[in-house]
């Protein structure tokens, strides 16, 4: 993310708030979805994760990265609002319990969906037919129109793009 | 074939072809085959945060001394007042509070309980319009509140929706059309499995008198 959006964004700039919710919205959106699994819910986390991050603004250190900052405020946020969402009176004793939750994977949705967002929009949408509808290349090029070398080749050159970004994911 | 050519290989398809697993690659296979990785946040949901962010500053005066602070680092940065006040209008069109900003919205028969009002400011690309509501029940699932401005001409332009399930947040909504063309203000309730267009279920109410030009 561009430096001087980021040092915008700190001091509260209307433009640079939307810029960084072009680049970080998604993101923030899949990993609220991953953890409340609830349209409208995770539009509400995303709402507030963005909110808080302008609030807190002035702690961030445009030195550092962004993504990091903004996924540590966005999975609190969804992890405050599933528990509230969970909490279940069980008696006058116990009013509370936690239903069980999925944290394993947040990151990984996080930073998966980033790297997806940076993909031209032709690789995107093979990468998307292909992993989430399950469609085969010989479907794909059907369903687009164009040569199955075409998809052959946006698929190749996709899955090296998003190798390269996130091999950080990988190593870990 | 490279170990990069290899490793693309095995994202795409499951195997590199050499019969070795590779754990973390298929960890982010299943998350490329997951549906909240693709999923997109509703489009109200940007206009909703720059209406939360405009309405937050123009009324909460608890803002403004971190925004203070910060205002000063920067006019200390660039050196004089003329810089000071050119970055606080490009930024977020404060209005401060004033009565002339804050409309009375009742319930209908629908909702007889439910009252509230509606305050409103200028963005820089329109109005925020910041509901409180006592005696709206939470949206029952599968449906949801949507807020609409509407003409005196019978054209309602929709200004975001909200269900009444969290407790946390105030519910700012955001007008791309001019309230002084678009003064009444409802509120109706909406199923998720109907289309885009009003229902009739309007549960608040409430009209702009006379709205200052953005």
């Amino acid at each position: 993310m561009d430096r001087e959006v980021l040092e915008r964004f700190r001091l509260g700039d209307e433009a640079a708030v939307k810029a960084v919710y072009d680049r970080f919205g998604g993101p923030v959106f899949a990993l609220s979805m991953s953890i409340l699994g609830e349209h409208g819910l995770a539009a509400d986390a995303t709402q507030q994760t963005f909110i808080k991050a302008w609030r807190a603004a002035s702690t961030y250190d445009a030195d550092r990265s962004f993504g990091p900052w903004i996924y540590a405020i966005a999975r609190r946020t969804a992890i405050d609002l599933y528990r509230k969402r969970a909490r279940v009176v069980v008696s006058d004793e116990v009013d509370v319990v936690y239903l069980p939750i999925g944290l394993e994977t947040v990151w990984e949705v996080f930073e998966v969906r980033s790297a997806l967002d940076r993909l031209p929009d032709e690789e995107r949408e093979v990468v998307r037919m292909s992993h989430f509808d399950g469609l085969t290349h010989v479907e794909i090029a059907e369903r687009l129109d164009i040569p199955v070398g075409t998809v052959k080749s946006r698929s190749h050159r996709a899955h090296q793009r998003l190798m390269a970004m996130l091999k950080h994911v990988e190593e870990v | 074939m490279t170990t990069e050519d290899s490793r693309a290989q095995y994202l795409a398809t499951g195997s590199s072809g050499s019969g070795e697993s590779n754990e973390r690659l298929d960890l982010i296979r299943d998350v490329l085959g997951s549906g909240a990785t693709w999923a997109e946040p509703p489009p109200q949901v940007g206009d909703g945060i720059l209406a939360s962010l405009a309405s937050e500053a123009a009324t909460q005066p608890a803002m403004a001394e971190p925004t203070t602070g910060r205002w000063a680092l920067v006019l200390a940065g660039v050196g004089g007042l003329v810089a000071f006040a050119a970055l606080v209008l490009g930024t977020m069109s404060v209005m401060r509070p004033d009565q002339d900003n804050v409309v009375a919205m009742s319930g209908t028969e629908l909702e007889t309980k439910a009252s509230g009002e509606a305050e409103f400011g200028p963005t820089d690309a329109g109005w925020w319009v910041r509901l409180e509501v006592t005696g709206l029940p939470p949206a029952p699932e599968g449906s949801y509140y949507q807020g609409w401005v509407w003409s005196d001409d019978g054209e309602g332009v929709s200004i975001g929706t909200f269900h009444l399930r969290g407790d946390e947040m105030p519910i700012v909504l955001w007008s791309g059309v001019p309230l002084a063309e678009y003064p009444s203000i409802w509120v109706t309730l909406e199923s998720e499995a109907d289309g885009p267009e009003a229902s009739d279920q309007i549960v608040m109410t409430g009209r702009i008198p006379d709205v200052p030009e953005a």
